[in-house]
């Protein structure tokens, strides 16, 4: 069969060839033709530039034939595929042979061969030959068969070297071998001489294998394309494998929540559980672990409780001595907590200071008995004093001295008096310098007891004359000092200087005052002497203090007595400056008698009734220039009489009317019976109470009366003048066109022209505007309505100012707006999901990346929701939880 | 018991046969819990979006059917009416026949209260019904629990008593008293006196937004924050004294009658009124709301009772005669009072055609001051001449309270909270508006032309120019060069004003940047020092 191949192949083969030839020596008087033709010189010149055009040229020829391939070609010149054996195939051969075929056009096959035989022998040398027999030697050797089946063979081999075969092997193109018939060795060649080897068989059976299954093995493709297809095929496999995500991530993104808290484990859920993972780790948990764990503890465990017990055995008599313990401490706390109370419920300021003193005693006595305790407590001290410079904590800097001063420290209790003085003392006493302190330890001392400083008023007073005279000498100084004008830098500048200065009348007109002030003082110091009150004297802080309370208490009573002027005439002041109207005296009086009657209004009701009337009737007896009808009301006395007599009271009612009014007022009425009338009449078809009467109860004023009579009349066209007024503000007319005197008048062409036309045309273009702007009104149409066009300022910022992202068309978003998503407007079912945010995730939870899952990509999310509890329930039952991988947390 | 086996025939009647009827009837129901349609879908081009708002339309109906079924299944009681039966008349029926039938409790609301000597009394009740305050004219305040009908407090002021109004819950309330308003606690002491709003005629509370306004004799309409105590309008309505004035429970609108036969609507926000409108030919006497803001009722001097549609500001229908007062009840009911006749229209058909329901004649000579139905009760409050009296109205009030909304049975605790929930819901002032569902929309905007759009009419403008044919002209003015200077000249003209108008508008932007700029490029010591420049 294979055989028969060959030669089918080989005439294939033969017919080809002859073929070619053909084409070529037709196509070659073509290309003469018809190419682009250059003159002989310039090619000569352009080869000499570069001969390989030359080559290109010929070579182009074999390109262009029907059954050579490029590629092979290129890749032979280029030299890059090293099976090219660069010796024997030389590049200059292949146009001989070439020729040759050409020559040869009709010769048999055979012949070709020994044409190129003879070519070829013409080269080869002896060393070549040499080889050749070394080689066939070793064949001989290996497969055992006669050396001159080899000698052909290696002719063979060397006519096969010889052709060159530009194209890969393949059915169509055999090789020059399997042309020839068999001249090579095979498989099987080398095989036979292994004959009797013991791994035959298995190695036969493999190679028939092999034989079967390889076809002709193709040229490897460059690698560049080689990548390339190997990309496109692994692109398609990961596109495949993509798109299967497809479904998953399009539902991810389609859901209005994705859920991240679902089906996870937080972990340890039991103390037990987060026990047992305990393993001791220090020293100390090793120990204790040691203890637990021993093994006769576990031990007693398994089996039984008693033996614990007899492990735990306690003597009678430790017992007892831990109880008596307990009980003695127990007592002891108790005792000492009872103590403490009692103390804690002491209010007395003398125990407490005692207390002080006894503490302050037991300190200085540590002191003086330590030098450690002594250094600590000046540390201490110093420390303290440090603090009350840099906060000034005790200068009535905080909130409660603050609030203190500002509600008047007059106003405070002795109590809360006292507490500021001795703040302010304990500033001054931190505040004081170190050396001063030093010096009068003993004074200080003396100034924080009080009962002490009673005594020493006198002294204070001393020391205040000092101070006294120190700060009128500074202040004087401050004065007299002459302030240096800069020449240059910033303080030269003229607002600089003119604020200087400013500052500096500020300051002299301080320091007046203050001077002042201090002789004030000192006067008073004088005058008083030691005439002061006990309480004033007591610290020098107090005194200022007190000397004010007693001024300012007297202004603040005047103030008092001023309101209570004030408060109680107030009203009586209006009624005076109003005095005009007599309703408010009236009423002023009223309030008076009303205050009189008081006891007597609370014991009987009527008699106060009585004097209220009384009251008005000495109102309406004052000349007025208005009396209300409300008081006219009042005056006709009781209202029983005004049910029986109504016609009468309306009469009555407007008492301070003129003739031509009380005219007018009748005929009123008559209008009014008349429309009673017919009222009534309209009832009676209905078949109603006829009984009732229609008079109306109250007969309004006279105002009213002429606006009700004269108010229909036009009703209609003041509205419509009203709302072109009101259409006029909102879209303004255009103004008319103005001529100005002169302009455009020069001539009487000019002045029959008129206005230009571009003046015209612009005001009928803003008068259209208009009218269209009108036609756009809510209240175009309505004749008796106008609504305000206005756009409330306010209002705005409850209106977004633009459309938000996504939406692009207004409507859509106002209805997507529409309905409100409040716990007030829904069930308690809906507000969960209508208010559900985008992500549902409880903190801890970790994220998972998602996890693939068979998803019908045109499943609805409702129905998934059912799905998900179903598949909730199944699990339940247990499953195959594989192939429930679930998308990580979602669904 | 006539009422309650009517209520029960009515029940039966009203009873659905089928599960259709059912399912109908909730749809009904849906239809009202979902506002309106949904937008249409498929004109969105954004899928995403289209995707997101389909799931929210879905929810949406959802919500809108957990509604209906609650409220078709979970309402405790249904509301009734009167009806008659063969040739009986609704109207015929008198209040003692009523008082026949229904059961203790119910006649108890029926009672006279006569006080002649304290003048014509005005009411006014809680949001739940459940307190009554009255006024009356010679300075007489009180304030009843009308479940037990207890008197809480009573007191007199000796001064002339025009309006009492209730704030948000029972414990204060104001009277508008001869020269100013005042506020009162429950226990009668005077909290506030509000000087500013001077003799006030008529008072009204805005609940949701915690105004007191007021209407005075000088015809200034007012706003009062009752939290804060601040002042929100002032204004002049132009229009004379009036005391008609009522708030459209829906909008808060307040709106005033007045003697030229116009109704005016105002929100505090703004001097000039919302809505003007004529009304009546005569003076108004008496404006009411219907709870749902759609439907106003007022009434003239010129003997007619109209109904007007406010969305579409158009008459729905004219009555024949006169009232002085008019109230709407919660389920729809209006109540008119004339002289000592009270008439009661019912919207038979839900067509918003009223037509007799009920009469009352009181006593003769009493005269009605003031009807106001109570809340979540079928029985209407009537402040006259004499005192103050209550029928009995089968249907006028609410059958079912919501606890959220008002509470007839509230705790003091429940009171309190209640308070302070309504005090942190409460609504600024500028929510007041004609339409507040418009609040959260797209701000509507006097269209500024897009800049395509200028270009295009500048565009036009200059072909216009262009394509203008000239005269001819004699004597070299005729020559070429003159005719294309002239049609230049045209083009330049017409481009001008766009372009002055662009400048202009450069101009505003610059000058912002520049008080922008100054104020950040200086320390704040020396900003005081910047020259200023001219232009700006």
């Amino acid at each position: 069969m294979a055989e028969n191949k060959r030669k089918e192949k080989e005439r294939d083969e033969g017919n080809r060839r002859r073929q070619k030839s053909k084409n070529k020596q037709k196509r070659n008087p073509q290309q003469k033709k018809r190419g682009p033709h250059l003159p002989s010189s310039l090619q000569k010149q352009l080869d000499r530039l570069n001969p390989t055009t030359s080559f290109d040229s010929l070579d182009s020829d074999h390109d262009n034939d029907f059954y050579e391939y490029e590629e092979e070609r290129a890749e032979e010149e280029s030299k890059k595929n090293k099976r090219y054996d660069p010796a024997s195939v030389p590049d200059d051969i292949s146009p001989q042979i070439e020729d040759e075929n050409v020559q040869s056009d009709d010769e048999s096959e055979d012949a070709d061969y020994i044409g190129t035989k003879r070519n070829e022998n013409v080269p080869s040398d002896d060393s070549g030959e040499e080889d050749d027999e070394r080689h066939a030697r070793m064949l001989q050797a290996i497969t055992g068969m006669p050396s001159e089946a080899f000698q052909d063979k290696m002719k063979k081999l060397k006519k096969d070297t010889v052709f060159p075969e530009l194209h890969p092997e393949s059915e169509y193109n055999p090789s020059q071998d399997v042309v020839d018939g068999d001249a090579h060795i095979t498989i099987e060649d080398l095989l036979n001489p292994l004959h009797e080897e013991p791994g035959y068989a298995k190695l036969r059976k493999r190679m028939q294998q092999i034989e079967k299954s390889a076809g002709p093995t193709h040229v490897p493709l460059s690698k560049a394309i080689q990548a390339k297809v190997e990309r496109k095929a692994a692109y398609e496999i990961s596109k495949k494998d993509v798109t299967k995500w497809q479904p998953i991530i399009q539902r991810n993104r389609e859901a209005p929540t994705i859920f991240f808290d679902q089906n996870v484990d937080i972990g340890f859920s039991t103390v037990g559980a987060i026990a047992s993972e305990f393993e001791p780790r220090t020293e100390f948990e090793k120990n204790i672990s040691a203890i637990v764990y021993d093994d006769k503890v576990m031990e007693a465990h398994k089996n039984d409780g008693s033996k614990l017990l007899e492990m735990n055995k306690i003597s009678i008599e430790d017992e007892k001595d831990r109880q008596n313990l307990n009980a003695k401490i127990r007592s002891y706390l108790f005792y000492h907590e009872k103590r403490a109370k009692r103390i804690k419920k002491i209010h007395s300021r003398v125990y407490h200071r005692l207390l002080k003193k006894d503490r302050l005693k037991a300190k200085i006595s540590q002191i003086q008995m330590d030098p450690e305790a002594a250094k600590e407590d000046a540390l201490k001290e110093e420390r303290q004093r440090a603090e009350e410079r840099m906060t000034l904590r005790h200068k009535n800097n905080n909130r409660w001295a603050k609030r203190i001063f500002k509600r008047g420290l007059n106003s405070q209790d002795e109590g809360t008096r006292a507490a500021i003085c001795e703040q302010l003392q304990r500033h001054d006493e931190l505040t004081r310098k170190m050396h001063s302190m030093k010096g009068s330890s003993s004074s200080s001392e003396h100034t924080s007891d009080e009962d002490e400083d009673e005594n020493s008023a006198g002294s204070d007073q001393d020391r205040a004359y000092k101070l006294l005279g120190k700060a009128k000498e500074k202040t004087m100084e401050v004065l007299e000092e002459e302030d240096e004008v800069p020449e240059s830098g910033v303080f030269s500048l003229p607002f600089m200087r003119r604020e200087m200065e400013k500052r500096k009348e500020a300051a002299v007109e301080e320091a007046n005052l203050a001077f002042q002030e201090y002789e004030d003082s000192l006067k008073k110091l004088e005058n008083s002497g030691g005439l002061e009150d006990p309480k004033a004297a007591s610290t020098s802080g107090r005194r200022v203090f007190g000397t004010a309370k007693g001024q300012i208490s007297d202004t603040t009573n005047k103030v008092k007595s001023d309101n209570c002027y004030g408060g109680s005439d107030s009203e009586d002041d209006f009624g005076t400056g109003k005095s005009g109207n007599i309703e408010n005296e009236g009423n002023d009086l009223l309030h008076k008698d009303i205050s009189k009657n008081s006891i007597v209004a609370q014991e009987d009701t009527h008699s106060h009734q009585e004097s209220v009337f009384k009251n008005i009737d000495e109102i309406v007896k004052n000349p007025g220039p208005k009396t209300t009808y409300e008081v006219s009301i009042l005056v006709s006395d009781t209202w029983k009489k005004a049910k029986t007599k109504n016609e009468d009271r309306t009469i009555k009612k407007p008492p301070k009317l003129t003739g031509p009014v009380k005219q007018d007022i009748k005929d009123t009425e008559k209008e009014f019976e008349e429309d009673s009338d017919t009222d009534s009449e309209g009832q009676m078809v209905d078949g109603i109470l006829s009984s009732v009467s229609k008079v109306p109860y109250e007969l309004p004023s006279q105002e009213e009366l002429v606006r009700q009579v004269f108010a229909g009349d036009d009703v209609e066209d003041d509205f419509e003048k009203n709302k072109q007024e009101i259409l006029n503000e909102e879209n303004p007319e255009p103004e008319k066109p103005l001529s100005l005197p002169g302009w455009g008048q020069w001539t009487d062409i000019q002045q029959k022209k008129g206005l230009p036309s571009w003046v015209l045309k612009k005001h009928e273009d803003a008068q259209k505007k208009r009218a269209e702007a009108l036609k756009k009104r809510k209240d175009a149409q309505l004749k008796n309505v106008i609504i305000s066009e206005k756009i409330d300022k306010k209002a705005e910022k409850l209106h977004t100012k633009s459309l938000p992202f996504p939406f692009t068309s207004k409507e859509v978003f106002e209805q997507s707006m529409r309905v409100p998503i409040g716990p007030e407007f829904n069930p308690a079912t809906a507000i969960g999901p209508l208010n559900r945010p985008e992500v549902v995730k409880r903190p801890g939870v970790i994220i998972k990346p998602v996890e693939f899952k068979e998803v019908n990509p045109h499943e609805k999310q409702g129905q998934r929701g059912g799905d998900k509890r179903k598949f909730k329930k199944n699990k339940d039952n247990g499953g195959n939880p594989m192939k429930r991988a679930k998308l990580g947390g979602k669904s | 018991m006539g009422e309650n086996q009517e209520n029960d025939a009515a029940l039966r009647h009203n009873k659905p046969s089928t599960e259709q009827e059912i399912s109908d009837e909730l749809d009904l129901r849906m239809k009202k819990y979902l506002r309106g349609e949904g937008a249409n879908l498929e004109v969105l081009k954004d899928k995403k979006l289209k995707g997101q708002l389909a799931v929210k339309e879905d929810l949406y109906g959802k919500s809108a059917k957990a509604a209906a079924n609650a409220e078709k299944w979970l309402m405790p009681s249904e509301g009734g009416y009167l009806e008659a039966e063969g040739m009986e008349k609704t109207w015929r029926i008198k209040q003692e026949a009523i008082a026949r039938e229904v059961d203790i409790s119910s006649s108890g609301k029926q009672y006279d209260i006569i006080l002649p000597e304290l003048g014509p009394y005005t009411l006014d009740f809680t949001s739940s019904g459940r307190y009554m305050s009255v006024g009356g004219r010679k300075g007489h305040l009180g304030i009843v629990n009308m479940i037990n009908l207890s008197l809480i407090k009573e007191f007199q002021v000796r001064e002339t008593v025009r309006d009492v109004v209730f704030l948000h819950n029972e414990l204060f309330f104001a009277a508008a008293q001869k020269k100013y308003t005042y506020i009162y606690n429950r226990e009668g002491t005077e909290l506030h006196c509000l000087k500013e709003h001077g003799p006030v005629l008529r008072l009204q509370f805005l609940k949701n937004h915690f105004l007191l306004s007021s209407i005075n004799k000088f015809g200034q309409l007012r706003y009062q924050d009752v939290t804060m105590g601040s002042m929100v309008g002032n204004f002049r309505t132009g229009l004379g004294s009036t005391n008609v004035m009522q708030a459209n429970p829906f909008n808060g609108v307040v709106s005033l009658g007045h003697s030229g036969g116009t109704v005016t609507m105002w929100k505090p926000t703004s001097a000039s009124p919302l809505v003007k409108m004529l009304c009546h030919h005569g003076p108004v006497s008496a404006l009411a709301f219907h709870a749902n803001g759609h439907l106003m009722a007022t009434a003239g001097k010129d003997k007619k009772i109209k109904l007007w549609d406010l969305r579409k500001f158009e008459v729905l229908q004219t009555l024949p005669g006169h009232a002085n007062t008019l109230d709407f009840s919660q389920k729809g009911l209006l109540a008119c009072g004339n002289g000592s006749l009270i008439q009661v229209l019912r919207d038979v058909s839900g067509t918003q055609n009223y037509s007799r329901y009920m009469t009352h004649s009181m006593v003769k000579g009493y005269q009605i001051g003031k009807l106001v139905f109570r809340p979540y009760e079928d029985v209407l409050g009537i402040g006259h001449s004499m005192g103050w009296s209550s029928i009995l109205i089968p249907g006028a009030g609410e059958p079912n309270f919501d606890s959220w909304v008002a509470n007839p049975f509230e705790t003091s605790k429940q009171r309190g909270e209640k308070e302070i929930r309504s005090l942190l819901d409460k609504l600024p002032p500028e929510t007041i508006m004609l339409d507040p569902s418009k609040i959260g929309t797209v701000k509507p905007k006097k269209e500024k032309p897009t800049k395509q759009e200028r270009e295009a009419e500048i565009e036009a403008a200059i072909e216009a120019a262009k394509g203008m044919k000239l005269k001819k002209k004699t004597k070299g003015r005729n020559k070429p060069g003159k005719r294309v200077q002239k049609k230049q000249e045209a083009v330049a003209r017409v481009k001008r004003p766009y372009i002055e108008q662009k400048i202009q508008e450069e101009e505003n932007i610059s000058q912002k940047k520049q008080k922008t700029s100054v104020g950040v490029e200086l320390p704040k010591s020396l900003q005081r020092f910047a020259r200023k420049k001219a232009s700006s």
